[in-house]
Formats: structure tokens, sequence, C-alpha cells
């Protein structure tokens, strides 16, 4: 091989190596054994807004205004990699005077030259600040989401614990769960997909839908538009089923001939006032109950405590009346 | 002597279910209190034995009635499904025992049977 061969080699190579530094986007120095640049990469200049001037030949510390003398990475430079070969992501958080606040994670990579017994030091230097950013609210976010997912499996285990076993069967005790879950998941549909909000007209039909399907059992009055927040919508719908599964038991809706009229107006006042009333007719003769079920303090607590309004139910022997004032 | 304990919490139809089971244990239940406001009131004209109480309610954070109970030295119990609930609802919540949620009704009991104890 002559000297020219051998010239065009080592161009080649050089050119090859310069290639690939300025290919990767992660900014990266070559530091002799002084810790002086020897070469740097065109991101770097890009990322830390340097040119080359001010750069190779420079003293490591001495890097724009010093803004690289940092004691993390003189750690890292003077005690950690003169123990190791490599170094991979090693941390450093830094305000930076040009590019501000910033966390880098710094690689390092010794390389050893038998011939004259020198060191080189390759750096690659990665700005992990919108990572780490993205990461921690993730963090926050899932954190949150597992928050929910745990609350609405407290929903289910309220509903399971609740629902009467006694002198049910396992058949009867799973439809009156079912139904109560179902509701639940519906209503939850309806209040949590639409902007949080969702319509009284839509809530009222979606719960009832169930129980009158083509029937015409249940006749639902033209209202006034109402609009409800998400724990309004949950505790409405949960309302509702629970008045429909009685009527199914006890009232209108265990009888072919019975009915159940539903109609609302808003009242103004303040705050404005919703007016709900559930009438049954047609069905056999009503007696009031001895014992309040789980259903009807279901009924009750939901109204008083979700919906910060009243409630009164009327077992009127011609058919169960419930009215429901809430604030809205 | 009748035990009492303070329910607060939030969501409905938990703090039903949580009410249901305490009386059926033969605890007297004072509330359950949906809001900061609502406990604190609650707490101006009754000493429970104990309280429960949910981390986050309607108008915010527990800890004012974390803060308050450990001023009148009544002890409580956090049922919550923040497994740091010191973080969301500072310094007053540390240290109680969380009995998470959903809450086992075993561990519920037991939490408050240790804390009315000691």
């Amino acid at each position: 091989m002559n000297l020219e061969d051998l010239y065009r080699l080592l161009r080649n190579g050089h050119l090859e190596a310069q290639g690939i530094i300025d290919t990767v986007p992660d900014p990266l120095l070559l530091l002799d054994q002084n810790l002086r640049i020897r070469s740097a990469s065109r991101a770097f200049f890009s990322t830390f807004k340097v040119n080359s001037d001010d750069t190779i030949d420079q003293y490591v510390y001495d890097l724009g205004n010093g803004q690289w003398d940092i004691p993390e990475l003189r750690r890292l430079l003077e005690e950690v990699i003169p123990k190791s070969a490599a170094v991979v992501d090693y941390e450093v958080e830094h305000d930076f005077p040009s590019i501000g606040r910033r966390t880098m994670l710094v690689s390092a990579h010794r390389l050893f030259r038998p011939e004259n017994n020198s060191r080189f030091l390759l750096l690659s230097i990665v700005d992990a600040t919108q990572r780490r950013k993205r990461e921690d609210e993730q963090a926050v976010l899932l954190g949150e989401i597992r928050h929910r997912m745990k609350n609405l499996l407290a929903l289910v285990q309220a509903l399971a614990r609740q629902t009467t076993a006694d002198g049910r069967s396992g058949e009867e005790y799973k439809d009156a769960f079912l139904g109560r879950f179902n509701t639940l998941v519906r209503a939850h549909d309806a209040a949590y997909t639409q902007e949080d909000q969702a319509d009284l007209k839509e809530v009222v039909e979606r719960t009832l839908n169930p129980y009158s399907e083509g029937t015409g059992a249940i006749v639902i009055e033209p209202g006034p538009s109402v609009v409800l927040e998400p724990g309004q919508v949950v505790s409405l719908s949960m309302v509702l089923h629970e008045l429909a599964t009685n009527a199914i038991k006890y009232g209108a809706l265990s009888t072919s001939t019975g009915k159940i009229q539903i109609e609302w107006e808003t009242e103004t006042a303040s705050p404005p006032r919703l007016r709900l009333s559930w009438r049954e007719s047609g069905g056999p003769p009503v007696t009031p109950p001895t014992t309040a079920g789980f259903g009807t303090r279901l009924v009750q607590f939901s109204v008083s405590q979700e919906l910060g309004g009243q409630v009164e139910l009327n077992y009127q022997p011609e058919g169960l009346v419930v009215e429901i004032v809430s604030p809205l | 002597m009748s035990k009492t304990v303070l329910l607060v919490e939030d969501e409905f139809l938990i703090a039903m279910d949580l009410k249901l089971l305490l009386e059926q244990r033969g605890w007297i239940v004072i509330g359950p209190a949906a809001t900061v406001v609502e406990a604190l009131g609650l707490l101006q004209n009754a000493r429970p034995s104990v309280a429960v109480l949910d981390v986050t309610l309607k108008d915010g954070p527990v800890t004012r009635v974390a803060e308050v109970l450990r001023a009148r030295n009544i002890p409580f119990v956090i049922a919550s499904a923040y497994e740091l609930p010191e973080h969301v609802g500072g310094e007053a919540l540390s240290g109680a025992p969380n009995v998470g949620k959903p809450t086992d009704e075993r561990d519920l009991f037991r939490a408050l049977e240790q804390a009315v104890q000691s």
C-alpha cells in the first residue's frame, strides 16, 4: 500500500467517524486526558448555542463562561470515570445561562490509545428535561387514575355488600346486584362522557329504558331542559332505578295494567330548584312497608346527601307517589 | 356505654355502606359529612369516640378536620384510595392508620377497636 492509498484510507475513516458523530441527534464531546475539547458534534453546538471557535481546545470547565463547571460533572469526570470504563445516563441538573434549568443525562466512554498511552473520553449529553417533565406528569396522571379506579371499585363493593342476600336465592341476589351495577355503569357513561354534563331527559330515559321497552307502561312527560352535574346524574339514576325495581316487585309494574308517569319542572329560586314526580297507578293496592330496605334508604340518602334536596314517598292506596325537590 | 363514630365521606354510596356497616356493629354514627364544613359543624356539638375520614371531600382535603380531632384528642382512621394520604391531606394525617378503599370491613373494625383502646 502506498502513501496515497494510506492517506485516502485515513481520510475516509475520519470522514466516516465525523459523519457518525454529526448524525447522532444528541450532543457529543471528545475530550483528551486533560479534559480539553478535541471535537464536538453539530448537535452540541446547536443545543448549547455555541460555535466551534469557542469550543475546540477549550478546557471543559471553561466552556461558555464556565457554564459547565458543575460540581456533579466534576465528580463524574474526576472520580467516577477514572474508576470505570463506561458510565451511562449520569444525571446532572444545572441552570445553564443560555438555555435555562435542564436535566442532562451524561454518558461517557473511555478510549485508550496504546501507542502513546493517551486516553480520550467520549461524552454524550442528552437533554432529558422534557422527558423528565413528561414522566412526572404521567406519574401524577397514573396515580390519579389508580385513585379513581379504587373509588369505583369501592362503589361496586358498597352495592355488593348492601344488596340484600337474606331470603333470596343466589340468582335473585345476582339480578338485584347487577341491576344496580348496570345502572351505575350507565350513569357513569352519561355523566362523564359528554363534557361532564348530561340532560335530565336523557338520564331518565336511559335509566328507565330497560323497564319500559315496548310496553308503554312508563310515560315520561316532556319537561324543561335541565343540565345535570356528574354527581347529580349518578344519584338520580340510582334513585330512578330503585323506584323502578320496587315498582316491578310491589308496584305498578307488577301487573300488566299499571302505569308510571314521570314529570318535572324547574322553579325559579336561588338556586333554581328541580321538582320531579313519580306517580304510579293501576297496580295492586299499596300498603306502606313496615321497614325501610336498602332501596328506600338509598333513595332518601341519595336525595338528601348527594342532591342536597328532599324526597317524599307517599304510599297512597292507588299507587306510590314520589316527589323530589332539589337545588340545581 | 355506646361507641360513637364520626363518619366523613363524600361519595354517597360509600358513605351509606359504611354507615350501615357501622350501625350493624352497634356503633352510633354521627354524619356522614360530605364536606369539611359539615364535619366541623358536627364536631361542635358532639364528641365521638373515634372518626373515619375520607381524604378528599367536596370542598377540599380533610386536613382541617384531622387537625381539630388531634387537638381534641379524638383518634381517627383514614379510609382512602390514596396510598399516602398525607401527601394529599398534609401532616395532620400522617401516622393514622389507612384502612384503604375499597374497605375490607374486618380491617375497618380492627382499626377502630385499636384506635379507641389506645
